[in-house]
């Protein structure tokens, strides 16, 4: 049994491509990918940034085909532009490179932003989806599991997560830096545009008390304060209310600054020393500069909370090293646990394979010697006794062996020597193969 | 006896060790640990001042390395009931080594520097070193507060306090431990003052003698009476109140401690 990923990401296709392969009904599909022989199990991850196939098979070469063929014809939305060269977009890993492939995407290590939170959900959704549907079975369930583990580690034992790369989240943390809470702050918008509502998301994420959105247009403001629970509120408003703000987003269109140095120089006196944060994402800016001299103002622009994304983003590259580390690590330990997996049915042919030649041998005899019950069941304890001994080495070294690279190899050589997969189907037909040869019979000479 | 000031010591250095490795890994279990390391440090610390009367001579309470004990001992407990109430993690650290300084230092000193105790004063003497320690302790708390306010100040206003491993409380905690540290120490001080005073009178004979201890740390209190004025009637600034906490400790210090030994 072999693990195969295909797909495509935000690295090898554009978002014009991944778009058209993006899945919202994830069980269908699947049910129609596990219908194919080849395919035994099937988990499928569609995120903004990847579209990935992760399934098992007993013949990665006939899956390969089956899932380039069904990638193209299931999952495209519509035909694609002409001459899209689709394998140039996509990539294929079997084996080891595709295990470690799903703990690196579950880690957030494949990501666009490296350590990024949400793609672990994503992943886990995609888990979910796959068992709803019935095609997660034993091999991608602990693929899974041991990815999950794998992401936790890798969050836990590095600081891949640890510094914020957006610029909304950076703003959050800076505010965490000032106050001790944000529940009980309040917030003043100045906009009401898509950059105003990404930065409000990430301080909601933390409680925010209190919003008041202020902005030229009032029905736009109303817009974004009914989206948030909070207040609407026109331009003309913003010197009363910027004393009993905490915290001041800025994304307005204009030319010249809206907050100067002396309003807030002004509200700074009443505000009686209280800190006051204030983040200017618009572009001419909407802050005057000089504001960050005064002593409880703290203000920083889209240019300062950039720096601070693209270096923590550098900070986490660096920490890529040690979470690639403990991705080899748990990579080792899933191949272990699959090679044990695949050693369960050779040790049970091996049994079976005996105890049918054990089996014949015995009925052969006992009719011969005419045993009655008494000695026949002790002639079976014999029997049963000698073959056990005799199949306990080698199934003890087929087990041992199985959380290793040799495993693989010495579960073939097992098949072979002891011709498990030529098995005869019948005991009679067992009983009937030519007995070995040991070499010191007198036809040998 | 001693051997409980050298357990608290090794508690304290522990638990200072404990939350620097919490906040660099990031571990928050470990500040836990380091927290109740605190605790029990404070706890084997009150043990020893229970017991050091048995020990033969015993130190006088009026024993610097004693008294800078019992005010690191105060600032333990102030510590520990700030950090109940406020996010106060990257003070643990601080606050554990100075603890075990002091709790070392402690055990050094045995007997050095102590002023006679007269049986005419009873119990003033003791009084003036616990309130004065205690005034102390919590003046301490405001500097430190005020030391982590300056630094986090000044690399929020360079932009760079993102990038920092090791995580300061917020400003506002800072601004809160500062004030409530101040609203608490200065009656301590004051008390403490108060009593050195009645102390001088058992004594000398008179209320001020014009030593050096005395008058710095009049001048001390005086300070501080301006700092807590400018704090809780002008409406000081956040930052200038932190700047103000650090040089009115580094004052006091020096009047306590530091002109004892320059003169």
């Amino acid at each position: 049994m072999k693990v195969v990923v295909f797909g495509m990401n935000h690295r090898t296709a554009p978002v014009e491509i991944r778009e058209r392969f993006a899945v919202s009904e994830v069980g269908p599909v699947l049910q129609k990918l596990v219908d194919r022989p080849e395919i035994a199990e099937a988990v499928l991850l569609s995120t903004c940034n990847r579209v990935e196939l992760v399934v098992t098979t007993d013949n990665p070469d006939a899956a390969q085909h089956a899932l380039v063929d069904f990638f193209a014809r299931e999952l495209a939305d519509g035909a694609l532009p002409a001459r899209t060269p689709l394998r140039e977009m996509t990539y294929l890993w079997h084996g080891r490179e595709a295990v470690e492939h799903v703990f690196r995407v579950a880690s957030a290590v494949d990501s666009m932003v490296v350590g990024e939170p949400q793609i672990l959900g994503q992943v886990k959704d995609a888990y979910r989806a796959a068992t709803e549907a019935g095609t997660c079975g034993p091999v991608l369930s602990r693929l899974f599991q041991r990815a999950f583990s794998t992401a936790k580690r890798v969050k836990n034992e590095t600081g891949i997560a640890e510094r914020p790369v957006s610029v909304a989240r950076v703003a959050v943390l800076l505010a965490k830096q000032i106050f001790e809470t944000l529940e009980s702050k309040s917030a003043l918008l100045i906009g009401a545009g898509d950059m105003i509502e990404a930065a409000l998301v990430a301080l909601d994420d933390h409680g925010l008390g209190t919003r008041r959105v202020v902005n030229r247009t009032p029905a736009h403001a109303e817009g974004l304060a009914r989206r948030f629970g909070g207040t609407a509120h026109g331009l003309d408003e913003l010197d009363r209310l910027l004393p009993e703000t905490d915290v001041v987003l800025a994304c307005v269109g204009g030319s010249g600054p809206i907050l100067t140095r002396e309003r807030v120089e002004a509200c700074l006196r009443k505000r009686q020393g209280r800190p006051l944060f204030l983040i200017d994402i618009g572009v001419p800016r909407n802050i005057d500069p000089a504001i960050h001299e005064l002593d409880s103002a703290y203000l920083y622009d889209l240019d300062d909370l950039q720096e601070v994304a693209a270096s923590n983003e550098q900070e986490r590259r660096r920490e890529v090293e040690r979470a690639e580390r403990i991705i080899v690590e748990e990579c080792l330990h899933f191949e272990g646990w699959l090679v044990a997996l695949q050693a369960v049915p050779t040790i049970r042919d091996l049994k079976r394979r005996a105890e049918a030649i054990r089996r014949g041998e015995l009925d052969r005899f006992a009719g011969r010697l005419g045993l009655d019950e008494p000695r026949r069941e002790l002639l079976e304890q014999l029997t049963r006794g000698i073959v056990n001994k005799l199949l306990h080495a080698p199934i003890s070294r087929l087990r041992d062996e199985t959380d290793r690279e040799a495993g693989l190899v010495r579960l073939e050589e097992a098949r072979v020597l002891f011709g498990l997969d030529e098995m005869p189907e019948s005991v009679e037909e067992l009983a009937a193969e030519p007995e070995a040869d040991d070499g010191d019979s007198e036809s040998s000479v | 006896m001693y051997e409980f000031q050298h357990i608290a010591a090794a508690l304290y250095f522990a638990a200072g060790v404990g939350a620097i490795l919490g906040l660099v890994l990031p571990a928050p279990r470990m500040l836990v640990v380091a927290r109740i390391g605190l605790a029990l440090g404070a706890l084997v610390q009150a043990l020893a001042f229970a017991t050091l009367h048995r020990l033969d001579p015993a130190p006088a309470l009026t024993d610097l390395g004693q008294a800078v004990s019992v005010m690191a001992w105060l600032a333990v407990i102030f510590g520990l009931a700030l950090i109940a109430r406020i996010q106060l993690s990257g003070f643990i650290p601080a606050l554990s080594f100075t603890a075990f300084l002091a709790a070392f230092g402690a055990t050094l000193s045995q007997g050095g520097g102590a002023t006679a105790v007269s049986e005419a004063s009873g119990g003033v003497p003791h009084a003036h070193v616990l309130l004065a320690s205690a005034g102390l302790a919590a003046l301490g708390l405001a500097g430190l507060a005020g030391l982590f306010f300056l630094l986090e100040h000044r690399s929020l206003k360079r932009r760079r306090s993102v990038a920092r491993r090791i995580p300061l409380p917020s400003l506002e905690a800072l601004d809160r431990v500062n004030r409530v540290a101040l609203a608490l120490g200065f009656p301590l001080l004051t008390f403490g003052v108060v009593t050195g005073v009645l102390w001088n009178e058992a004594r000398l004979g008179q209320a001020l003698a014009g030593g050096m201890h005395e008058t710095w740390t009049v001048l001390a209190w005086l300070i501080y009476l301006g700092l807590v004025g400018l704090r809780f009637v002008g409406r000081q600034g956040a930052r200038q109140a932190a700047a103000s906490a650090l040089a009115g400790f580094a004052f006091l210090v020096f009047a306590v401690v530091g002109v004892g030994l320059v003169s």
